[in-house]
């Protein structure tokens, strides 16, 4: 299972930095780990209300359904209040700085595209050939991925793409109302 | 050196995506209301617009020009656009799990961005090299975004505005787009200049 460790926090604090907020809901607790998934994952934003339109959240799991997807993007919390903290089906309000968020953008994407242009235009300059060029900038791509995974790697060990457990959700809250 | 930062400059603000072409509206309108959400997206689309474009340059002068086989255009570029976000999404997943989690949630909203698909159209339009493609297509998904993170933040600034009721939400939204497409209008200039 694809999994993400989350820091801990403790109920009631509020982040001191301004945070992109979701809903997550407890799908396992193992221990003193609980297993979440993301609410909002449909193209229109839709999750609770999803009645609404048809793109349900609840279909059959499958390749390339919304149910793949939100189980691909699951991830654990360490329960912080011992095993009788959360419960299974509760749901959380779960929130990652924005400045996290805009660092792994740019990273994910910004590394690699930086890379492709750079060994591309470098190409150009060398060869004068568009098929050359094209190959520049594909090795750059590939190179720029890798160069976006060792970075990558570096902000997860510093538990900077960690999201961190706000709250608990109102029963009447959705992802849009957060 | 002087043409090529000109058709840079004209791709990003004189013919904006956006405010210029009117492609990409549905995500100007639906993933503005935070500046940290657009500028996600701006990053994930100025990424796939790019790569797609790339793409869509060699499928288009190998596959469609070389066989006569240009009627196939519009079908083949959506089916090329599809794969570059499967393929960014597989790729995300791979090199980071944590990326994935966090930013996964903007890709399969790219497949249907019209603006992905218009860039690769206008490509075809301009006969450019491969390099002068990519670029091409590079600086008018970075005017996508920039679009994108100024409407956002004009939209973080109308909630704490005192709005009559009867123009609160996407109305007073559609009237500061249309201002913000005159102000852009002022980049033609560079143009004729």
């Amino acid at each position: 299972m694809n999994s993400h460790h989350l820091n801990p926090s403790p109920e009631n604090s509020t982040a001191s930095l301004r945070s992109v907020e979701g809903i997550a809901r407890v799908v396992r607790v193992d221990g003193d780990q609980a297993w979440l998934e993301p609410e909002q994952t449909t193209s229109c934003g839709h999750c609770a209300s999803s009645a609404s339109c048809g793109v349900s959240s609840r279909e059959e799991a499958g390749i390339g359904t919304v149910t793949s997807r939100l189980q691909a993007r699951r991830f654990y919390l360490d329960n912080p209040e011992g095993s009788s903290g959360f419960h299974e089906g509760e749901r959380l309000v779960v929130g990652v700085s924005e400045s996290a968020l805009l660092m792994a953008a740019l990273t994910a994407y910004g590394v690699p595209l930086v890379f492709a242009l750079t060994a591309g235009s470098l190409t150009q300059a060398w060869y004068g050939d568009d098929l050359a060029t094209m190959l520049g900038m594909a090795a750059g791509l590939a190179l720029g991925l890798l160069a976006a995974r060792f970075k990558a790697r570096r902000l997860a060990a510093k538990g900077a793409l960690a999201p961190r457990f706000l709250r608990r959700a109102r029963p009447d809250e959705t992802c849009g109302t957060v | 050196m002087k043409e090529f930062a000109l058709m840079m400059i004209g791709a990003a603000l004189v013919n904006n995506v956006i405010l210029a072409r009117f492609l990409g509206l549905c995500s100007f309108m639906g993933v503005t209301t935070r500046v940290d959400t657009a500028a996600g997206m701006g990053l994930a689309t100025t990424f796939v617009i790019t790569v797609s474009s790339m793409a869509d340059w060699a499928v288009q002068t190998y596959l469609l020009d070389a066989y006569g086989l240009g009627f196939l255009r519009t079908v083949t570029f959506i089916l090329v656009i599809a794969s570059a976000v499967q393929f960014t999404e597989m790729t995300i997943k791979k090199v980071s799990p944590s990326l994935f989690q966090m930013l996964g949630i903007y890709l399969p909203l790219i497949t249907t961005n019209c603006a992905v698909l218009g860039v690769a159209l206008l490509l075809v339009e301009g006969r450019m090299g491969f390099l002068n493609a990519t670029m091409f297509a590079f600086a008018s998904s970075v005017g996508y975004s920039l679009v994108m993170i100024i409407f956002a933040g004009l939209r973080e600034r109308l909630v704490l505005a005192h709005v009559p009721r009867l123009f609160a939400g996407p109305p007073i939204a559609f009237i500061v787009a249309g201002m913000l497409a005159m102000a852009f209008m002022g980049f033609s200039g560079i143009a004729t200049g």
